[in-house]
């Protein structure tokens, strides 16, 4: 899941003073294009969410309860909902979230090694604690389907097969 | 068309339901409680605590009795090995993090899952390991949620989602980790909130207003009807040392199913308040005195030797009260009025017909069908020299000119308010709704007994004794020794009411005959 | 098997043909490749013509519940009046799986052909694919593919020029394994939390939005077009002749503690011994192969005798105490901890239950307590014995089969690797304070 708190001025995670609404212009417009695939406006709710975190980098309060608006759904509603999927964020993640598989298949190929690799070279002190400089969160994750390429890595919506840790730094260094 | 109706033997007994039957309800026909926790008949089906799991012969699994419908010839056995093995199951799983809290828990004494684990639980815990903990959140409203203690049977997140139709809970995190939730600034401040207090089979959600109070095994039980409008909810008034200490629905399918409001259900207090009238007075010059009671029923009679009685009636006296009044009135051809105090209606949207009634008194129906005239003005129609019976009523906000029009004031009720002490002329004490016996009519015309939980202060005597020894005083000839007397005689002279009798109410009541004849049609 | 290996002489490359071949991604690559001229066959077939043909095939569905395909197809009526939906699970996420990933990033035109025809035999004007949130590459290559298939008039209210309506769309998952189950599936798709459903009703009956529905895997689907232009005899010809019942071939995903692990596409049938000392190499050097898991991690644990033994279809891995499941083959090697990697299963399943069951809810995450508390050498005599009752609990009482899956590891490590536990008890009992007589 999250990180905590990232420092303010970090890009990637803001903490919004005064929420702007996410579902103006060219995202309402995606929105209601959204609606017309399905009969109810409660189905649009997980792709909605996923333009909320594109846009903010994760789900606040305010951005939960304006989904629950738009979508004509209770906030208790959304947010229930929101804690039951494990990839949208409900708390600021530093700017490059981390997430290693470390289930059995991972597991027997050295998976562990692979993210204490991550948690040394990024300075995180533990997992799912971001970085004191707002740029790394590193978390395990359940498999992710990518099994005989271990250890698949997933840094935000990247997709990296077969991390050793060797290859740890350069793909760090290759994070701008 | 009727359903087709399914036999099936039930732990050896037959069983004859109709199509569609859960096997759960089914075992209830026969005597038979399947354990359960998630199911409730007010609410969807969720089958989630998997407490119901029943062996059905031939079938490869347990069935959950909740959520599987009854087929012809099934044979199911509810206590069989794999049937209490797995029950001991889920037992074991519900107390791995649930924590011990018995000595501190408010449930205890009427916790679903002490009765069952004691049941038929383990005796020891196999668990080595640490449990979960969260801390205690406010709900809002009356409602506290005591996290740890949560078995997540989700009837609390149902109620408000299919019943209250106001979604301010949900089932939050996944596995073990799950708990109810809400949204920051959202609270349980629905008007029917507090139902998820009873709904919950455990200590989770807890009445904040009854915290800590009584002990499950200290209080009586009363069955009563809530005095707090017109709805006429059914209700259990639990008592400890002749005090309430609380109120909870009771079943009614007719009425309201299986909730009450929260308005009615913590407005209770008032029912203990100590500064009763507890002793009949009787003017002598500038003060009231304390008089026997055949002292202040024979001074009220001279009073109304010879002049009309004007009686201001309180909706909220049961119908056996307001049949002796109009008895009074009739016999001393002057008039009864009373007026209803308005408040705002709250509907419970997932059942039909129900919600708190601008009308907050239980007994303004019954009022009317027993002869009392409902007006925004009540005392309009005295003529001056009638004697004003003020009965279980409030002076205040009425026009001071109409009062002067009284001839004599006598005040029956169960506090002196301040006007009393100048202007009554006598002061005759009652009980209030849980010290006597009696009945109301709700909105419906739904006629409705409620019982006698605790007893009345000093010498104040219930309603319908007091004008009874008044009209006996008066020259009436008919003697009533009980409560069901009185209604019988009402029963018999008046034809909305002909053929009821107590016994015949039972705990559920019965529609006056207009009403009755409009839910056939 | 494509990328990162070549395929193997011994493979029979029907779905994974094009692995690995970058052309094939496109409409016009895919198109020259044979693309959708199954669906257009299809199209100018009836639904039950096309039922009947899936159904002589003997296809069974491949996410891991083997139910035969043109079977489920038949179970929606056609003439109810209803909107009719198919739901493509392309949720991926049981350890040891990741042959639908690379169907969709390879070929994902293949899979949209494949949903077409289904929605089409069923009566269906929309299809779902839900894919798990994770698989960012899958996503973007199947929504690219759909776009050019709206483009082309392959798909829309005129799919190609015959007036029918066929509208496909991704739904994308946000992290959660139990939404691969079908109910749960479909939850997810009406914006709820991704919890079971309680069955009956069964989803032909009422399923998405209270509709007939139909779910199918990734690879069942991607089948579809090889048996429209082939036939279902054709299909019949990949297994073994004296095993009509698992016909066709299957993608098996190789992970672990092996020489070559990827995907191998091979007839039903085929012999697990060579399998895994042939196609994938055996085991890495130095080591030995020591607990076999051929179809996820929901499967009976297989020793190496078993495994060796087994025929790589539905029947003959449950007649090698196990099954063929998802196909996704984990290897593990004298040199892992297996009682770790049970707990660390174990530990997988109680972060994914849903919360709704009493014994899957506290099950999972007591039995993972458990057996961490074992591997740190914590552990007594007593929690084996606890471990098989609680598994014993967890089975054939839930409203899905995410408890029964947790209870399976454990169970055939205990059935099997008895004694790998026990080298990791040291403690005979545990003093506990009696409980009140």
């Amino acid at each position: 899941m999250g990180g905590v708190e990232a420092p303010a001025d970090a890009p990637h995670a803001r903490h919004e003073g005064q929420h702007t609404p996410v579902f103006v212009g060219p995202r309402r417009a995606q929105l209601d294009e959204l609606f017309t695939r399905y009969p109810t406006k409660r189905a649009a709710l997980l792709p909605a969410l996923w333009m909320v975190q594109h846009d903010r980098g994760w789900v606040s309060e305010a951005a939960l309860a304006e989904v629950a608006e738009v979508l004509e759904l209770t906030p208790a509603y959304v947010k229930g909902v929101v804690t039951f999927y494990t990839m949208y964020h409900q708390h600021p993640v530093g700017k490059h979230f981390i997430q290693v598989c470390t289930t059995s298949p991972c597991a027997v190929c050295g998976a562990e090694d692979v993210r204490d690799a991550f948690l040394r070279h990024t300075g995180c002190e533990e997992l799912g604690v971001t970085s004191p400089d707002g740029k790394y969160t590193v978390i395990e994750v359940e498999c992710l389907g990518a099994c005989g390429f271990a250890t698949p890595v997933m840094i935000n919506e990247q997709f990296v097969e077969s991390v050793t840790p060797e290859k740890v730094p350069d793909i760090l260094a290759g994070l701008t | 068309m009727a359903d087709a109706m399914i036999n099936l033997t039930i732990e050896g007994r037959a069983v004859s339901v109709p199509q569609g039957t859960s096997i759960l309800e089914a075992a209830k026909t026969a005597g038979i409680l399947i354990p359960h926790y998630c199911y409730h008949p007010g609410l969807p089906v969720a089958g989630v605590c998997r407490m119901c799991l029943v062996e059905v012969e031939k079938a490869p699994k347990l069935a959950p009795s909740c959520a599987t419908s009854v087929a012809e010839g099934q044979v199911v056995h509810v206590h069989s090995p794999k049937a209490l093995e797995a029950r001991k199951g889920v037992l074991e799983m519900l107390l791995i993090n649930h924590p011990l809290d018995c000595p501190i828990c408010d449930q205890a004494g009427e916790c679903e899952l002490q009765d069952y684990t004691y049941q038929e639980g383990r005796a020891a815990g196999r668990l080595r390991d640490g449990k979960r903990f969260n801390p205690v959140e406010d709900f809002g409203g009356d409602v506290m949620y005591v996290t740890n203690r949560c078995i997540l049977c989700t009837r609390c997140v149902r109620f408000m989602d299919d019943v209250a139709h106001d979604a301010v809970l949900n089932v939050s995190e996944r596995g073990d980790r799950a708990l109810i939730g809400k949204f920051e600034g959202k609270d349980l401040t629905h008007p029917w909130a507090g139902n998820v207090i009873d709904l919950c089979p455990v200590g989770a959600l807890l009445s904040k207003d009854s915290l800590n109070k009584v002990r499950a095994w200290e209080v009586d039980r009363t069955a009563s009807v809530c005095p707090g409008c017109s709805q006429g909810c059914n209700m259990i008034v639990e008592t400890r040392d002749n005090m309430v200490v609380r109120l909870r629905p009771r079943p009614n399918d007719a009425v309201n199913q299986y909730f009450m409001c929260d308005q009615g259900r913590l407005d209770y207090r008032w029912m203990n308040r100590q500064d009763r009238v507890d002793v009949p007075l009787v003017r002598q010059g500038a003060a009231l005195a304390t008089a026997e009671w055949e002292a202040a029923i024979a001074a009220a009679a001279s009073l109304l030797e010879g002049k009309r009685a004007h009686v201001l009636a309180s909706p909220g006296l049961p119908n056996e009260a307001l049949y002796l009044l109009s008895r009074l009135v009739g016999k001393t051809g002057g008039a009864g009025a009373f007026r209803v105090r308005q408040g705002e209606e709250a509907p419970l949207p997932g059942v039909p017909d129900l919600a708190r009634r601008t009308d907050l008194a239980p007994n303004g129906r019954g009022a009317e069908l027993l002869g009392m005239t409902r007006a925004g003005a009540p005392l309009a129609g005295m003529k001056a020299g009638d004697v004003l019976i003020v009965a279980d009523e409030e002076l205040a906000g009425m026009d001071a000119p109409d009062v002067a029009k009284a001839g004599a004031i006598i005040v029956i009720g169960t506090t002196l308010p301040a006007w009393a002490r100048h202007a009554a002329s006598v002061v005759l004490p009652i009980t209030n709704v849980v010290e006597e016996e009696g009945t109301f009519t709700n909105l419906r015309g739904r006629v409705q007994r409620f019982r006698q939980a605790k007893s009345g202060p000093g010498f104040a005597r219930p309603s319908w004794l007091v004008l009874a020894d008044l009209l006996a005083a008066l020259g009436e000839s008919a003697t009533y020794m009980m409560a069901n007397d009185v209604f019988d005689a009402l029963a018999a002279s008046h034809p909305e009411f002909a053929g009821m009798s107590y016994d015949a109410l039972g705990l559920k009541g019965a529609l006056v005959k207009s009403a009755a004849a409009g839910a056939t049609a | 098997m494509g990328y990162p290996h070549k395929p193997h002489d011994r493979e029979t490359t029907v779905l994974s043909k094009y692995f690995g071949d970058a052309e094939a991604i496109t409409l016009a690559g895919w198109k020259q490749r044979g693309g959708y001229a199954a669906l257009e066959k299809a199209l100018g077939m009836s639904p039950a013509e096309i039922v009947a043909v899936v159904k002589e095939s003997g296809l069974r569905g491949r996410g891991g519940a083997g139910f035969p395909t043109g079977v489920k197809w038949s179970f929606m009526k056609l003439d109810d009046g209803k909107p009719h939906y198919l739901c493509c699970n392309a949720d991926e996420s049981e350890p040891g799986t990741f042959k639908d990933r690379e169907i969709m990033r390879w070929t994902p035109h293949a899979l949209i052909e494949g949903c077409a025809i289904g929605a089409y035999a069923i009566g269906a004007e929309t299809c779902y694919i839900y894919i798990r949130g994770e698989f960012t590459e899958p996503i973007m290559r199947v929504e690219a593919a759909l776009a050019e298939a709206y483009a082309a008039g392959i798909l829309g209210t005129n799919a190609m020029g015959t007036g029918k309506t066929i509208n496909i769309y991704v739904h994308r998952g946000a992290g959660a394994y139990i939404c691969g189950e079908e109910t749960a599936l479909m939850n997810s798709i009406e914006g709820r939390r991704g919890n079971p459903r309680i069955k009956p009703p069964f989803p032909a009956v009422a399923g998405v939005f209270g509709q007939p529905t139909t779910i199918n895997n990734v690879e069942t689907l991607a089948a579809v077009p090889h048996i429209i232009n082939n036939g279902g005899a054709w299909y019949k010809t990949f297994g073994r002749a004296d095993n009509p019942r698992s016909t066709g071939t299957k993608l098996f995903s190789v992970c672990g503690n092996v020489q070559r692990p990827g995907n191998y596409e091979v007839p039903l049938g085929f012999p697990f011994k060579d399998f895994l000392y042939d196609l994938c190499g055996g085991p890495l050097p130095g080591r030995r192969f020591k607990a076999i898991i051929p179809g996820g991690i929901s499967v009976p644990i297989q020793t190496v005798d078993e495994a060796e033994a087994s025929l790589m279809d539905y029947e003959g891995f449950v007649e090698q105490g196990t099954m063929l499941g998802s196909g996704g083959v984990i290897v593990i090697d004298d040199a892992q901890n297996l009682v770790k990697q049970i707990a660390r299963a174990a530990r997988f399943f109680a972060h994914e239950s849903c919360a709704q069951c009493t014994q899957c809810r506290e099950g999972t995450s007591w039995t993972t307590r458990i057996l961490e508390r074992i591997v740190a050498g914590d552990g007594t005599a007593e929690d084996l014995d606890t471990l098989v009752d609680i598994a014993d609990n967890m089975t054939g009482k839930t409203i899905c089969v995410l408890s029964d899956s947790c209870a399976v590891p454990v169970m055939s490590g205990l059935q099997k690797f008895r004694g790998d536990f026990e080298a990791l008890i040291k403690k005979k009992t545990v003093h506990m304070v009696p409980a009140v007589a």
